[in-house]
């Protein structure tokens, strides 16, 4: 398994406060990784672990495979980061700051006016670059904060709260980008607390709390893990023991309990197994009626790994 | 949508330090020259320079002397700046270039990118010697051309180099320490309050000393006007000479008139009530100006060095 970020035993304290504690975290190469927990969770101070803006109490922390210590630009090279609420130099313009940034990663001249264009256009400031930071609105500056972690077309990019202070559209947006970037290879985590927004493009999330790891995986995996197996409910035209014995033989079922003509079936599996259960009836002489999966959501397997730690 | 071109080139080599560097310095410069604060003291000097120019003319029209030329009206006055000047330019080019971007957060931005915080402080210090060098430059270049066209033919402008360097020198020890207290306290306005005390107090008690008690030898030691002397020439007020001082403010006043009189010495005296002024002892003006430049560079190598180290480790909490 490649690992884009690796923490080992991560600790970080303020004065008596422990932020982060002893925190195992492991992101996969080439994935979406949500990274989630509650305010105060230590989130972000993890973060500005991994880029340098803070140092560990303790612990070891690797990103794309070199470690991370003191005061290392080589690290930073292959990563773009957005922060929580992003500020620039109002001073500046938005294609200058741009403009700067990209001469800090070594761009080309010629390369970073191609490249500025294209991230413009992607979180959509194109027409504004030429005003002043200053005269940005809160989101714009977002979008901007999104344009300057993209700009070097990094390997990891790291998004503390991506959509903070973006209207809906643009939130929509930003889930756009989210994926496209990575279906180029590029590894993303995402800290987010909108798990809605997790959920439709995190492929792996860890979940943490009071600065330690409580769960960290596949998302499906997590959230069959924390909140149970999937439950699917079917109604038959007719009570049919023939179904039942049918259904019970099928390798991804657990358990099925029987309510006169509905059938609450457990499964094993976090696939989509419908069609394969909808067969097995058909051919077992049953006509279905109504059919409802009832797969529990991350909100719910948050809210119960949280309450329950 | 295309996230990566694929065919532009990917960011895998190290970039160059050059490239880093002068991103920093444009950064800061950029941002030096659009400071509203910059451009006041600026505009200011420029007033006062003009005032400088036209006084003489004013006052002998008002009394009716006659209006004399002027050979050494530029180069004989010792710089064009006093040394509230050299602070005042010194304290709005620096107090908030670190302690500004930690208060605003834009510095979480600029530290995550892969530069250096070493190449950025030195990038934001090359970026304030450039602004206030072009700043200098300006100043003299509108002091020649108007000393010129009012006093007549000027003396010794090939000297207006060495001037600026020695401007430069004054200026980068208050540069330096106002860099030192915004790094240490990453707060811009405790850092112009406790450097506007700082410059208040050793100008207010430094004449004291230096007139009312005989250790103003240690003023030598510390930024500033230092310690009031006088070199042979013509009476000037109750001072049997020209006054002079030997701070840190004062080195180009005092390199001028080194190269144009170099056998000078500077007497230092202290004033008895009731009894006039009493000789102290007196020294190469060599030696003063070796000594005032050398206290500066100790003074710009340790302050840039403090808030150099603070910066470097500083940790980014909001």
């Amino acid at each position: 398994m490649d690992l884009a970020i690796e923490t080992t035993d991560l600790i970080k304290r303020y004065g008596s406060i422990v932020a982060v504690n002893h925190l195992n975290l492991k992101v996969e190469s080439n994935t979406i990784h949500g990274f989630l927990g509650p305010n105060g969770a230590g989130k972000t101070t993890t973060i500005k672990i991994l880029v340098g803006l803070l140092k560990p109490d303790g612990g070891r922390v690797t990103v794309l495979g070199e470690e991370v210590q003191g005061d290392n630009p080589d690290v930073r090279l292959k990563i773009g980061y957005m922060p929580e609420l992003p500020r620039f130099p109002k001073h500046l313009k938005g294609y200058e700051l741009l403009d700067i940034y990209g001469k800090m990663y070594g761009i080309s001249t010629q390369e970073r006016k191609i490249r500025i264009q294209r991230v413009l256009e992607i979180v959509g400031l194109k027409g504004r670059e030429r005003d002043f930071i200053g005269e940005y609105s809160k989101g714009m500056q977002q979008r901007l904060g999104i344009a300057q972690a993209l700009l070097s077309e990094p390997e990891l990019i790291i998004l503390d709260e991506p959509s903070l202070g973006l209207d809906p559209a643009g939130m929509v947006e930003v889930r756009g980008v989210i994926k496209e970037i990575a279906k180029e290879g590029v590894t993303v985590f995402l800290s987010s607390h909108l798990l809605y927004e997790v959920e439709q493009v995190c492929s792996h999330v860890s979940i943490i709390h009071r600065g330690a790891c409580l769960a960290s995986g596949r998302l499906e995996e997590i959230i069959a893990k924390i909140s149970g197996p999937v439950m699917l409910e079917v109604e038959l035209a007719e009570e049919s023991e023939d179904v039942f014995e049918v259904l019970k033989n099928l390798p991804f079922i657990s358990k099925i309990q029987r309510e006169n003509k509905t059938l609450i079936i457990k499964l094993e599996t976090t696939d989509d197994v419908r069609p394969q259960i909808s067969q097995a009836i058909t051919k077992a002489g049953g006509i279905i009626v109504y059919m409802n999966m009832k797969r529990r959501g991350l909100e719910e397997a948050f809210m119960r790994l949280i309450m329950k730690s | 949508m295309v996230y990566t071109s694929r065919i532009s080139e990917k960011v895998s080599k190290k970039p160059k330090f050059s490239d880093r560097f002068l991103a920093v310095v444009k950064y800061e410069l950029l941002w030096n020259i659009r400071k509203k604060k910059f451009l006041g003291v600026l505009i200011a000097a420029f007033a006062f320079s003009t005032l400088s120019l036209l006084l003489p003319v004013i006052l002998s029209h008002a009394f009716g002397a006659p209006f004399e030329a002027n050979p050494n009206f530029v180069i004989g006055r010792g710089g064009i700046s006093s040394g509230f000047t050299l602070f005042l330019f010194a304290l709005v080019s620096v107090m908030n270039s670190i302690s500004g971007e930690f208060e605003s957060g834009t510095i979480i931005p600029l530290v995550t990118k892969p530069v250096s915080r070493s190449i950025i402080f030195f990038g934001k210090v090359f970026a304030s010697l450039l602004t206030i060098s072009a700043a200098y430059s300006l100043l003299y270049a509108y002091m020649a051309i108007g000393g010129t066209v009012i006093y007549g033919p000027q003396n010794n402008l090939h000297l207006m180099p060495l001037c600026i360097l020695g401007d430069l020198l004054s200026t980068f020890v208050w540069v330096s320490i106002v860099l030192a207290l915004g790094s240490l306290s990453k707060n811009t306005i405790l850092t112009a309050i406790s450097a506007i005390i700082v410059f208040l107090a050793i100008s207010i008690s430094a004449p004291i000393v230096s007139v009312f008690s005989e250790g103003a030898w240690i003023l030598n030691y510390v930024p500033g006007n230092g310690a009031s002397g006088y070199v042979k020439g013509a009476n000037q007020g109750m001072l049997p000479g020209t006054s002079v001082t030997t701070g840190t403010d004062s080195i180009t006043s005092n390199l001028v008139r080194y190269i144009l009189s170099p056998s000078e010495k500077v007497t230092y005296f202290k004033v008895e009530v009731g009894a006039g002024i009493k000789e102290l002892y007196s020294e190469p003006l060599s030696t003063v100006l070796s000594r005032s430049m050398l206290v500066a560079l100790a003074y710009i190598t340790i302050s840039t060095f403090t808030a150099w180290y603070a910066f470097k480790n500083a940790q980014v909490l909001e």
